[in-house]
Order: structure tokens, then C-alpha cells, then sequence
């Protein structure tokens, strides 16, 4: 199998590597880069762990060959924080216990960005439509749920 | 009643989790996240029979790839129980870490370590099984222990005993007390009833897995998914004849629990066998289908009981009959068989009791405890019987239970036989009181009953222990340690091998210690540690991470307090050329302007900060400020919970929805809202999925689970599923547990341990039939209603 | 203890953590270029969309291809174009984008409710309209409503072009009239009426994400009397080898009044019509029944929206 040199920005940073065509972006980031806030937990695309953001789209890096992300922008739970802040969505989840054993928490972040770049002042029931692909087995959803709404809030004060 | 110690300085207060920011980051190390240079990757060749005698496997191929491969017969061959919470005589010993025989599929037969994982994935196919014997599966428990069916097992170990295995039960255990049968025909009402739970798995969303990395001193270290690092220092050395000094178990985050990892999973054996062929880190984590297929799953039970009660509504009498499906290998079915008697018995007065219980061999995935160990089952089945005896005499199913339950002075048994403590708080009371005027619990019968769609508000009443611990040592062992040092700036090292699966314990005993030296969280420092540098602590399970972990850590921190209020005694001596001051006097209190500890003598001013202290000591050279305690609780009060339940149920399509959800807990003081509310709402979702949603079902032909082991047919709740955030109340009662820190108690698994009875019971209100087989599916529930219309 | 004969399980050949299979990769630019490629390769090249099915089943090794071809790249496969008489949706366009479209949402409801009720909107950001179709799960979720619509298949070879009607497209569990060589290029719909018309789409599944027990679409055209139904059309899925129409039902509605009883009795002959099986999701008992449940539902919303 022949491998392809890709090139992409990967939290704002250009990168480039060699992957073969069957390897997965989930292992390439995991693997070749390090990056492991991205988590395999069923492989299958059932459970949203491994969520991360392609041109600013939510995708599942497990069912993402690495040679589909070239020539795009790829952000992982690692690219969110700025300059060693916490992003807003980060805050909120802390604030608002909605961690617990923390293996989806990713997921469910980098999901929130997503949603809240789309709608920034989701209804509770626009949440729970829009998150329903992260399981979590810890939490019951329900301070996910108010650490998104919080995180909301967070961002609006910021755009005033 | 309200706590006796008020005006807490950090207890209770709403503050982020200590390991919020490596969470949310991405940068808290799992077992999986570990990377080595020079690692391996591992992958198991799983038995792909249910009931097999392998004659040999042809390794020769995947050698040729590269590949380290070992089988049977590169591991010691000596039969081991991977959980080391009971004591070595009550420990049933059936497994090998790689086997020629083997009695599940999936059960691991070799495995082998490549490079690459693809690497891995090559040489796992490329081994050839040939296949000595193929037997029938057996799958159902009731013909597993029928004369002439095959033996699953022959020969295993009791302790260091060879005992022989009868009809393929594993283990049994009988009780009474009282005379039942009398009790029985004096009783004005009789219910009997059986019950079929369902096998859930648990679910964790990190799949099992271990990375073991050889060490220049002929040790290794393993970094693995376990509630316990010691007992997974234990059995490794054990095993694999390494003295215990040189194997280092570091506790890494854990991706969940819920019972999954109390025993040491297989993987992490296999990990290090290969490890020590290779001589090089080998990290073999499973990948989700064999985390499902061959890993674990819950105990599967069958029960029968029988109930008698006066007119006057007083229970008399309770007969207990206990068949569980093991699966293939022993994991805790012995212990469960006490505990499960231990649930039914401390649930309420039944005056008279008997209990037969029988843990029986099956060729499925190996059960082990999950979330509540036997408490959701038992619970599940009483609850519907005090229920149906209530409805049976014309009395309020609320007043029935508060009439019979085991409260307040009550004797309590712990989980089983041999604990028996008196309970000292109970939140009983309060908790049905506030809950049944939420749910509106008087109007439940005036909900639709008819028509499309039906509601019923059911109630359940349920607990668990705070841990595990006696006045007496007895099957099960249960202590902890801690440490606690100061450094020379002040700040606090808190050392303690008790994992965290996710529940917020460690933070619990931030805030006791921190409320015990009055110095704020952010100043104690949780220290990564591993077995070399920790006491001994047996696992997290059982609840007792705050009540028996955070009460160690309250007696170390109380042991520095007195060490601290000694260093100052000296300053104060030199600094004010005083009398001796009267060590009674110095206080330590919280400075919010400083930020810090402040030991001052009352009435004086005579004050010195922790810091300035710590730094002084060092300067002086008066030594480390250093506690270290070694504790076992010598009770297991019992957290309850009370569920109200609304659901609606779709008579069309037999689909249930949770309408509202009063959820009581009394946990004693509650050092972490949020996190304790979380365990609540994730009690909830669980006791709901294990009731509506999950089973693991198998292939009669093949003893394969039918999904595969693939979560695309294992599903559990999305957000979307749950109740909306107005319709989910958790409230807490106002109790204080005498012997519990700070007046804590756990809380982990009474949150959900009620929770399929809630259902249950619920969607009897709202249909006027019980289900006695879980889950309660809408294939069920339409069936049901369709024979009830046809009458 | 005898020796019996039983299947061995294949799970060592399971691993969803990576692809355990090699092949060769392709990225076609054009259209000519991926034709060029399956007529080529054939049966042994697979189609790789967004990869949310192909890559699932190469895990699990259902599928097991020599060559992959990445189709994603190809303009003229990714469009949402609308004419007056139709909309035209260029095979590789994402189902998200498809749930975004206002036209989707306005003239397309069931479609719409379709693509909305799938899984999740990380799926729904990989997987595409073209791949639901030609991965050809009879619990496929656009099938239904595109059968109520009608709409009509394009697919292309170097051989030629060609139209299919989605009603004649599915010919079993997995499988289409797609020829080896033969790519999915667009689907047109045609625009349904815009007076006295209604759609509705209802799925039946264990959670909200997960795969159907039961799906139906309908589609409904009430006459100028306001009550007689002058067009309807029912579809189903996940209750036969493929999704289906229900064509006797439809041709007892024909003609007849909208009201209470015919709505039972036409649910009653779809349901008849459905062949579901028994699995690990739900049985062929509960699915006939609910048929009968859902059908009635979606005609009875159908006609309240057509009724405005």
C-alpha cells in the first residue's frame, strides 16, 4: 500500500505526514501526533468520542480517513484553548460538574463548539437534538446540558 | 435533621473538580493515551467457540510476520480469581490467563505483539486454531445444573482447595431466620412472584485496556484500567512470581467503572505475559466489540419470592430463591450470593426469612459486579412484591413502605451475613415526604388510563452501603490508607491509591482535608502515585470512596493539624518569649485574605500563617509535617434513595417515555453537590436503560451474542432521551451520618439501585400490568396489552 | 460430550479500531475519471463516500474491496439544484447540507424529517444521500420518503447513462441494480403539489439514534371536495428485504373519503403487505403491528398539513 504525504493546518498549525490511505485521522492524531483528547470508544460511529472539527464541521475521526482531512483544518479538543485560556465552553463544563470520568468529555466539547458556532442561543431541546450522538454513561446529560446553556451565555457576553 | 456541625468552610460549597481543566483539555492521560518508546501493540486471540478443547495453535506464521506470540503454555498455568476483595479461603479460583479450554467465546486463548497495531492485526490472523473437541453450548442456567448435562467445570480452587463442581454450580449459600413457612400461614395476604432480569453490560465509555513496560530491576510497570492498583500489584506478582516491591501499578484517569474493573481485567495479564517475553512495552487495549463480547457483563438472576403480610400491613414473612447465570468463570458469585441476601434482607422487616441462592456455570462472557452488585435486581424484584402486597390489602404503597422498611435503629446488614451494624441516619421519612408532594403522588390514580396514551407515577425505595467495612474482619477485605504531607511553602500533598472513576471522590476528600486544616482546595495538591509510594487501599467500589476513603484522609489531615498546632506552639513560644502557651487554645482558621490556613492563639495575637509556618520549619530544620494512616471503617451505614417516577406509555407503539422524576438521597452531609447530583442524574439514565433498553442476548446455536458485540444493537440513552431538565428534581435530604466524615455517606450506586423499580412500578400504575422480565421493551408492553384487551 | 458442528465465530477478524485491510486508494477529480476507475476494477472497487457505512462494514470485514474509490472530491456529484418541475441532488451531497436546504424543508417534509431523524449530526456531516441509497439497508431512512416522492435515479457508466425509479432500485438487503461499473450520480424529485397536499415521515427505533425497527413515508393529495383523497402514496421500511411501497393500500385509498375507518383499514393492508423478520432490534410481530400504528399517524398528519 502506497503512502500519501498530506497537508493540513491542525490547530492552526501546518502540518504534513505520511499516512497510508487505510489509516484512520483518529490514529494519525492519536498516534503520529500526539494528540490523544481524541478517544476511540466504539470504532463503529455510535458514541461521538472522537468528534473532532473539519472546516469547522463536527466529524467522527474513526470513520475519517487521514487522506480525506488534506488541504483542510482540522481542530481537536487540543486546539481550543488560546494562549493557555480556557475557552468559554471549557469554563462552563467545569462550572457546572458536567465532568465526571471524563473519557467523552472531548466529544461533547468540541460538539458544543460546533452547535454554538450554528446557533448561539440553542432551547434546551435544540441542545439535546444536537448533542444526542455523544453518549455519555456518567453524568445522565443533564449538567452537560447546563454547562451548554452557561457556555452560551458566556459567548453572547463576549460578542457584546 | 438538619447537620450538626453548620457554617461548613468548604463542605458543600460548589467548586470545579480538581482534574476539570486536564478533562476538558484533553490532556488527563488514560490508559490508552499512554505512549512508550519501543511499544508494542497487542491483540487476543479470542476463542471463537463457545465450549472448546484446543489441541494446538500454529504460531509459526505470525512469528515469521515479527510478531512476539505467546499461548498457554508460555504462561504460568495456575488457576486464579482476578478479584481480591474477598479473603483467600472464600475466593473461587476457575481461570487461566490463557487457556486450551476454553468456555466463552471470546475467552482468551494467545495473543500476540507487533509494532503496529495493523502489524498486531496481521499476526492475529495469521494464527491457526486447531480445534481437539467442540462441545454444545450451554446458555441457560436452569440446564446447565440438570444431572447429565455437560461439566463446564470439573476441578477448581476454593482458596488453595481443589473442590469438585456439582451440576455446574459454582457456589451456593442458604440462610433462615425465623420459621417461614409458619409465619407464611399465618400471614392474611401471600404474594409469589418470579423474575427474570436481563444481562447488561456496563458500558464504560473507555474500552479495558493495560500498557506494562519492563524495568531495568527485572520489574515492570503497568498503567491499566482498574479500580484498584493494588490488588492489581497482588495478583500480578502472584501470577507471575514478582516480588511485589518491583511491580509498579500506577493509577491512571479511569474512562468509568461501575464494577467493570474491580476484579484486574484479563487484558491487563495478557499485557504483561507478553511484556515479559518481549522484553518491551506492550500496550494491549481491547477494542469495543471484545470489551462487550468477552470482557464482562452484569450478572444475570432469576428469582423467586414470596411474601406474607398481616391486614394491618405488616410484613411477616419473605422467602428468597437466587439462581444467577455466571457465565463461564467465577468472578465475585460467591460474595454476590451473601450480598444479594444482604440487599433482601436489609430492604425490610420480614421477621422471618429464608434464602437459597445458587450461582450457576454458563458458556457465556463472565459476569461481574456492576453498579449496585445484585442491589438494582434485588430492589427491582422486592419492590414490585411491596407493592403488589400493598395494592393486595387496600394500603398506600408509600405508608406500606415506610411502615416496614429497616430505618433508624434499625439493624442494618452491611453486604451480607457477617456485617451487621445499627443504622444511625435516615432520610427515609423526609425523602418520601417531599417527593410524593412533587410528583403530585395522590392524584396518580385520577393520570389517563385509558386511551392512547396512559401515566402512572410509580415509587421505589431503595440503598446501599457505605462501604464495605465491620466490627469484625470477615470474608471481605476493606481498608484504605492515606498520606498527607505539607510542603515547605504551605501547600498539601494528598496521597492515596483510591481511584476515582469519575464520581468526584478524590474531590470529596479535597474538601474534608481542606476543611479539616481549613487551607483552600486549590492549595492541596492530589499526586499521581502508583503502588510503590501508597498505602494500601482495596478498590473503589462498594460506595466507599468518600465515606471510607475520605474519612482516612480526615484522620491524616486531623494527625497534621496536631502536628501543625505543635510547630506553632514552639514559634509562639520563641516569638512572643511567653509562658507556654496552652495548646488548647491554638485554633486554625481559614483566612480568605490571605488565602491560607492562619494557626493563631485565641484572644492574643499571636498568629502565624501555614505557609510562614511551613517555610519555617524547613528553616529550622524541625522536620516534614507528615500523616500517614492506614483505616478500616467498622460500619457500612446505608445511603437510601427514593425514586417517584412519572412515565407515559404509548399503548399504540408500547413506548414509554419519563414524564417527571423526583429523585430523594439521603448521603449525609453532601461535600460535592454537583458532583453528588451528577451521580444522581447518571443513576437515573443508567436505572432507566437497565430497565427499558438493555440486554445482551445470544445465539443458541453458537453461544455468540447476537449483536456481535458491536454497540450498533447495544444501545443505551442519548441526551435527547432523557427527561427535560425542569422535569428532573433531585433533592437531598437533611441528614448527618454520625460516623461518616464531616457526616458523609455514599451515594454512587443507591443512586441507581432503585431506579428499575421506580419504572417498573410506574408503568404498573399506568397499564395495570407487571412485568416480570427485564427489560421492559415496547415489543413486551404491546404484547402484554393486546392479551389483556383480549381478556 | 459430542462433537457437534458449529460455526466458528469470526471475531478475531473484528477490529474497529483501525482498517484491517489494505487496498488502493483513489481520488478522482472528475467524473470520467471515477467511471474510468469502476469500469476498471468492477465488483472488486467500492464506492467511498462519507464513509460512515463502507468503513463500519470494512471493520467488521463485510466488506472487503481491493480498490476504494474516494468520490468526494468531484463537483459534479455534490449540488442542490432546484428547477421548476424538480429538485435535483447531486449524489455525494451531504445529508446535513440537505437538511439545511429551505426547499428540502419546505416542499420535501418527509424527506426532511427523514434526514433530521438520522443518527447524528457528526453522521450527518460525513454521510451522504447517494451513500444511503446505495449502501441499500432496508432500514435505509431517505428511501421512503424519495418512494413517496418518486423520484428517479440517475446513474452513469462508461457505457451510458441511464434512469431508475427509485421504486425499482433496491432489489435486496445490500443490494441495488447498480451495475459494477455503475456510479449513483443524482436523484431528482419532482416537486410535489403545493395545494391540498401534505408528507409526513415517522420512524420507530430504540433511542433516538439508532437504526429503524419500523420507518413510513406518506405522501397524500386531497381532491377539490376537501375530503376525497384523489393521491396517496405509503412507504416503508425496515419491514421487508427492501423499503417498499405500499401498493395495495394505496389502491384502496384511491378514490375514497379521508376520514377515520379507511385510514385504519388502509394501515391494516399495508401492514399486510410488509414480510419483516425477527432480529436483534425488534421482532416481525411488533413491527407488523406498529406498521399498522405509524401508517395511520403519518396519513392522519399528512392530511393535516394538506389541509393546511
Amino acid at each position: 500500500m502506497n503512502t500519501r504525504r498530506i497537508k493540513f493546518k491542525l490547530n492552526g498549525e501546518l502540518v504534513e505526514v505520511d499516512v497510508k490511505p487505510n489509516e484512520l485521522l483518529l490514529n494519525v492524531l492519536r498516534e503520529k501526533f500526539h494528540l490523544t483528547g481524541t478517544k476511540y470508544s466504539c470504532g463503529l460511529g455510535e458514541c461521538g468520542a472522537c468528534t473532532v472539527l473539519v472546516d469547522g464541521e463536527p466529524v467522527l475521526a474513526c470513520l475519517t480517513l487521514a487522506v480525506d482531512v488534506d488541504g483542510k483544518e482540522v481542530v481537536t479538543i487540543e486546539g481550543l484553548a488560546k494562549n493557555g485560556e480556557l475557552d468559554p465552553i471549557q469554563k462552563a463544563f467545569a462550572e457546572e460538574g458536567a465532568i465526571q470520568c471524563g473519557f467523552c468529555t472531548p466529544g461533547f466539547i468540541i460538539i458544543t463548539k460546533a452547535l454554538l458556532s450554528e446557533n448561539p442561543n440553542p432551547t434546551e431541546e435544540e441542545i439535546r437534538e444536537y448533542i444526542r450522538g455523544n453518549l455519555c454513561r456518567c453524568t445522565g446529560y443533564v449538567n452537560i446540558v447546563k454547562a451548554i446553556k452557561r457556555a452560551s451565555e458566556y459567548y453572547r457576553q463576549n460578542l457584546k | 435533621m438538619i447537620s450538626v456541625i453548620e457554617g461548613f468552610t468548604f463542605i458543600g460549597k460548589r467548586i470545579p473538580r480538581k482534574d476539570a481543566e486536564l478533562k476538558v483539555t484533553g490532556k488527563a492521560q488514560f490508559t490508552s493515551d499512554i505512549w512508550l518508546p519501543g511499544m508494542l501493540y497487542g491483540r487476543i486471540l479470542k476463542s471463537p467457540y463457545a465450549h472448546a478443547i484446543i489441541r494446538r495453535i500454529d504460531t509459526s506464521e505470525a512469528e515469521r510476520l515479527g510478531a512476539v506470540v505467546i499461548t498457554w503454555k508460555d504462561v504460568p498455568n495456575k488457576l486464579y480469581n482476578p478479584r481480591l476483595v474477598s479473603i483467600e479461603e472464600d475466593t473461587f479460583k476457575d481461570w487461566q490467563i490463557l487457556t486450551n479450554h476454553p468456555r466463552f467465546i471470546g475467552e482468551p486463548i494467545a495473543a500476540v505483539a507487533a509494532p503496529s497495531e495493523e502489524a498486531a492485526q496481521r499476526a492475529l490472523e495469521a494464527l491457526r486454531i486447531e480445534v481437539e473437541k467442540v462441545y454444545k453450548p450451554i446458555l441457560d442456567p436452569f440446564e446447565s445444573m440438570m444431572p447429565g448435562a455437560p461439566k463446564i467445570h470439573e476441578k477448581i480452587l476454593r482458596g488453595n482447595t481443589e473442590i469438585t463442581v456439582e451440576n455446574n454450580v459454582g457456589a451456593t449459600l442458604e440462610y433462615s431466620e425465623g420459621d417461614v413457612d409458619k409465619a407464611l400461614r399465618e400471614a392474611d395476604v401471600v404474594i409469589e412472584r418470579k423474575f427474570k432480569t436481563n444481562r447488561r453490560y456496563h458500558f464504560t465509555l473507555e474500552p479495558r485496556g493495560a500498557v506494562c513496560r519492563p524495568d531495568p530491576d527485572g520489574g515492570i510497570t503497568v498503567w491499566s484500567t482498574t479500580q484498584t492498583i493494588h490488588n492489581t500489584k497482588i495478583l500480578i506478582s502472584q501470577l507471575f512470581d514478582i516480588p511485589q516491591s518491583k511491580v509498579r501499578v500506577v493509577k491512571t484517569y479511569l474512562g468509568g467503572g461501575f464494577g467493570s474493573s474491580i476484579h484486574v481485567n484479563l487484558v491487563t495479564l495478557i499485557a504483561v505475559a507478553l511484556c515479559l517475553k518481549a522484553r518491551r512495552p506492550v500496550k494491549l487495549i481491547l477494542t469495543r466489540e471484545e470489551d462487550m463480547m468477552h470482557d464482562h457483563v452484569s450478572y444475570q438472576m432469576y428469582f423467586r419470592v414470596k411474601a406474607g403480610a398481616k391486614r394491618d400491613g405488616t410484613l411477616i414473612a419473605g422467602e428468597f430463591e437466587n439462581i444467577m447465570d455466571i457465565g463461564a468463570h467465577q468472578i465475585q458469585a460467591y460474595p454476590l450470593l451473601g450480598t444479594a441476601l444482604g440487599w433482601f434482607v436489609s430492604l425490610y422487616k420480614w421477621r422471618n426469612i429464608r434464602y437459597v441462592g445458587k450461582a450457576v456455570y454458563t458458556n457465556k462472557v463472565p459476569a461481574c459486579a456492576f453498579r449496585g452488585y445484585g442491589n438494582p435486581q434485588v430492589t427491582w424484584a422486592v419492590e414490585t412484591v411491596i407493592d403488589e402486597l400493598a395494592e393486595e390489602l387496600g394500603i398506600d404503597p408509600v405508608e406500606f413502605r415506610l411502615k416496614n422498611y429497616r430505618g433508624k435503629g434499625e439493624i442494618f446488614w452491611g453486604q451480607g451475613p457477617t456485617v451487621r451494624s445499627i443504622i444511625r441516619s435516615d432520610g427515609v421519612p423526609e425523602l418520601m415526604d417531599v417527593g410524593r408532594k412533587w410528583i403530585g403522588w395522590d392524584r396518580r390514580d385520577r393520570l389517563p388510563k385509558t386511551g392512547r396514551f396512559r401515566r402512572g407515577i410509580g415509587v421505589a425505595r431503595g440503598f446501599h452501603t457505605s462501604g464495605a467495612g465491620g466490627p469484625i474482619s470477615g470474608s471481605v477485605i476493606d481498608y484504605t490508607g492515606a498520606i498527607i504531607k505539607v510542603n515547605e511553602d504551605g501547600t498539601i500533598d494528598y496521597i492515596t491509591a483510591l481511584q476515582d472513576h469519575g464520581g468526584g471522590t478524590i474531590d470529596a476528600h479535597v474538601k474534608i482535608i481542606a476543611e479539616e486544616l481549613q487551607v483552600p482546595p486549590e492549595k492541596i495538591n492530589v499526586v499521581p502515585v502508583d503502588t510503590s509510594n501508597t498505602p494500601y487501599d482495596v478498590c473503589t467500589h462498594a460506595s466507599r470512596g468518600v465515606y471510607v476513603g475520605g474519612e482516612a484522609a480526615r484522620r491524616a489531615a486531623q494527625e497534621i493539624k496536631r502536628k501543625i498546632k505543635e510547630l506553632a506552639m514552639r514559634y509562639f513560644e520563641q516569638e512572643y518569649k511567653e509562658r507556654p502557651v496552652n495548646f488548647e487554645a491554638i485554633r486554625i482558621r481559614y483566612d480568605p485574605e490571605v488565602n491560607d490556613a492562619v494557626i493563631y492563639v485565641e484572644g492574643t495575637n499571636m498568629k502565624i500563617t501555614l505557609s510562614e509556618l511551613a517555610k519555617l520549619a524547613w528553616q529550622k530544620n524541625w522536620g516534614t509535617l507528615i500523616a500517614s494512616v492506614t483505616y478500616r471503617s467498622t460500619v457500612a451505614p446505608p445511603s437510601f434513595t427514593v425514586y417517584f417516577v412519572e412515565v407515559e406509555v404509548d399503548t399504540e407503539t408500547g413506548i414509554v417515555r419519563p414524564v417527571r422524576v423526583f429523585a430523594g438521597a439521603d448521603m449525609g452531609t453532601v461535600v460535592n453537590p454537583d458532583l453528588a447530583a451528577g451521580q444522581i442524574h447518571g443513576g437515573f439514565m443508567m436505572g432507566w436503560s437497565w430497565a427499558t433498553l438493555e440486554d445482551t442476548v445470544y445465539d443458541p446455536e453458537t453461544g455468540e451474542l447476537l449483536n456481535k458485540g458491536l454497540v450498533i444493537d447495544y444501545k443505551i440513552p442519548t441526551a435527547q432521551d432523557a427527561p427535560k431538565l425542569k422535569d428532573f428534581y433531585v433533592y437531598f435530604a437533611h441528614t448527618y451520618e454520625p460516623t461518616g466524615p464531616y457526616g458523609a455517606k455514599g451515594i454512587g450506586e443507591a443512586a441507581a439501585n432503585p431506579v428499575p423499580a421506580a419504572i417498573a412500578n410506574a408503568i404498573a400504575n399506568a397499564l395495570g400490568i407487571r412485568f416480570y422480565e427485564l427489560p421492559i421493551t415496547p415489543e413486551r408492553i404491546l404484547e402484554a396489552l393486546r392479551k389483556k384487551e383480549e381478556g | 460430550m459430542t462433537d457437534v458442528n458449529i460455526k466458528p465465530s469470526i471475531i478475531n477478524y473484528f477490529n474497529t479500531r483501525i482498517i484491517p485491510i489494505d487496498f488502493e486508494y483513489f481520488e478522482p477529480k472528475t467524473l470520467n475519471e471515477a467511471l474510468e476507475l469502476l469500469s476498471k476494477f468492477g465488483k472488486e472497487a467500492k464506492i467511498l463516500a462519507g464513509g460512515t457505512d463502507l468503513l463500519v462494514q470494512m471493520k467488521i470485514r463485510r466488506k472487503t474491496p481491493k480498490y476504494v474509490i474516494n468520490i468526494k472530491k468531484i463537483p459534479e456529484l455534490v449540488f442542490i439544484r432546484m428547477s421548476n418541475e424538480a429538485i435535483h441532488i447531486g449524489a455525494a451531497t451531504k445529508l446535513r447540507m440537505l437538511e439545511k436546504s429551505e426547499y428540502v424543508r419546505k416542499y420535501y417534509q418527509a424527506l426532511y424529517e427523514a434526514v433530521r431523524s438520522m443518527a447524528s449530526v457528526q453522521i450527518r456531516n460525513m454521510g451522504t444521500i447517494g451513500g444511503n441509497l446505495c449502501n441499500a439497508s432496508p432500514a435505509a431512512d431517505t428511501a421512503p420518503p424519495l418512494m413517496i416522492y418518486e423520484a428517479k435515479l440517475k446513474l452513469k457508466s462508461k457505457r451510458g447513462e441511464r434512469v431508475v425509479p427509485i421504486t425499482e432500485f433496491f432489489k435486496g438487503p445490500g443490494i441495488t441494480v447498480c451495475e459494477p461499473d455503475e456510479l449513483l450520480l443524482e436523484i431528482v424529485i419532482p416537486k410535489p403539489p403545493t395545494e391540498r397536499f401534505g408528507s409526513k415521515f415517522i420512524k420507530i427505533a430504540r433511542t433516538s439514534m439508532d437504526l429503524a425497527k419500523v420507518n413510513v413515508a406518506v405522501a397524500l393529495k386531497i381532491g377539490s371536495d376537501m375530503k376525497s383523497i384523489e393521491d396517496v402514496k405509503i412507504a416503508l421500511g425496515s419491514v421487508a428485504p427492501t423499503p417498499i411501497r405500499a401498493y395495495s393500500a394505496e389502491e384502496f385509498l384511491k378514490g375514497k373519503e379521508f376520514n377515520e375507518e379507511n385510514i385504519k383499514k388502509a394501515a391494516e393492508i399495508a401492514s399486510a403487505e410488509t414480510k419483516p423478520i425477527t432480529d436483534v432490534r425488534s421482532t416481525a410481530w411488533y413491527r407488523k403491528e406498529v406498521a399498522k400504528v405509524i401508517v395511520r399517524d403519518a396519513l392522519s398528519e399528512a392530511y393535516r398539513r394538506a389541509m393546511g
